[in-house]
């Protein structure tokens, strides 16, 4: 329902993933197999070194000290504010607005989601099927959708309760005029599991 | 975008996890792992004293790594690899969300399989005629178990409970369609 931008998800994940398999099975071969520990031991001071050259054939003007460890900082940087972008990107995607008409001569209607939210709520709040409910207006793709969530009681028929649900949203579309997309979730929970079954046919 | 297509794409991001949760969490150590080093860079840069080790004693600690005994290296490289290769699983897998979906022309409809299995425990009961206590409902993606404890003395028909079960999931029509096994335990119990 949210804009949260799954592929990115993934990557993150497996580049993570990828980076502590190379790690460990570096670690893993370096400690079983001799080949690889003397190739290890050969190998890393001379790369050290390398390093350390590059290091001293960069000196900043004044300080004595390498412009790298600058450029190494400003990377790190970077890499921190593109994380954080990703972390707050997470989950979003909520508008406000639920219909917005094209101007006309005589101005522009607006329909606010909150009209959708409060009538839906409201009408759904005295169903004895439904322990509660919660609407919310998301922009997917560019359209508005509701999400309607209600929590029924237990033993109730999901498809008794998308019914009662749908009901609404069919008011809703003759009230408004138009039809809005909608999601209806069902779920249980412990609100449920605490609010005991009443009878039903 | 027609509604087919957005109820689709609805029905498909709310049977699945985002996996949200883990990819934040990797974020957040990432964050902490490269401010350390952007912090230790400056500071070598400035020619202050380090946080923790300076950056030539991280690469000499890196150096060493065939000093430490053998076992340590390979018992850590096991416990690191099997971290990566549990993530790289975990971001090729289809992390699944225990629901199922039910699309009508008017909406998209995303139903907990707890939901469906509490429904299906009433129905099972009536028709066992016992309490809905006594009757416990598993449900997974393809499968429903209806677990039915009979009052002891009595039986219960197992077609009637077969068949109630079965009308629901008619009835429900959800995506992907689920199969029923009804199972009646043989030892009944006192007042059920």
């Amino acid at each position: 329902m949210n804009s949260t931008n799954r592929g990115a998800n993934r990557a993150v994940i497996l580049l993570a993933g990828l980076l502590l398999l190379v790690v460990g099975l570096a670690g893993l071969a370096v400690g079983a197999l001799p080949t690889v520990r003397s190739g290890f031991t050969d190998q890393a001071p001379g790369v050290l070194g390398t390093v350390t050259d590059a290091l001293k054939a960069t000196p900043l003007a004044g300080t004595g000290h390498s412009w790298l460890w600058i450029a190494a900082a400003a990377v790190a940087a970077v890499f921190i504010v593109l994380f954080v972008v990703f972390i707050a990107r997470q989950g979003r995607g909520h508008t406000r607005e639920l219909l917005a008409q094209t101007p006309t001569e005589h101005g522009r209607t607006v329909v606010d989601g909150s009209v959708a939210e409060q009538l839906l709520q409201d009408a759904l709040s005295s169903r004895p099927e439904l322990v509660g409910s919660h609407v919310s207006t998301y922009a997917v793709k560019g359209t508005s959708v509701l999400k309607v969530s209600v929590s029924c009681r237990r033993g109730v028929s999901p498809a008794d309760a998308k019914d009662l649900v749908e009901e609404q949203l069919l008011a809703l579309d003759a009230l408004l005029g138009t039809s809005v997309p909608a999601l209806i979730q069902v779920s249980g929970g412990f609100r449920v599991r605490t609010a005991g079954a009443t009878r039903l046919a | 975008m027609s509604t087919t297509s957005l109820y689709r794409r609805l029905n498909r991001r709310e049977t699945h996890s985002p996996l949200s949760g883990l990819a934040i969490v990797l974020a957040v150590i990432a964050i902490l792992v490269l401010a350390y080093l952007g912090v230790e860079s400056v500071l070598r840069l400035l020619g202050a004293a380090p946080l923790l080790a300076a950056p030539a004693t991280l690469a000499q600690g890196v150096t060493d790594a065939p000093s430490h005994p053998a076992w340590t290296l390979i018992a850590g490289g096991i416990v690191v690899a099997l971290v990566g290769l549990i993530l790289v699983i975990t971001a090729f897998s289809g992390a699944r969300r225990a629901r199922h979906t039910l699309t009508s022309e008017r909406s998209a409809t995303v139903i907990d399989n707890e939901v469906i299995a509490s429904a299906l425990a009433r129905h099972a009961a009536r028709a066992a005629n016992i309490s809905p206590d006594n009757t416990s409902v598993t449900v997974t993606h393809r499968t429903a178990v209806v677990h039915v404890t009979p009052a002891s003395g009595s039986t219960v028909d197992r077609a009637a409970v077969t068949g109630a079960v079965d009308e629901q999931l008619a009835a429900y029509a959800l995506q992907p369609a689920i199969r029923s096994r009804v199972v009646i335990d043989s030892n009944g119990k006192v007042g059920a």
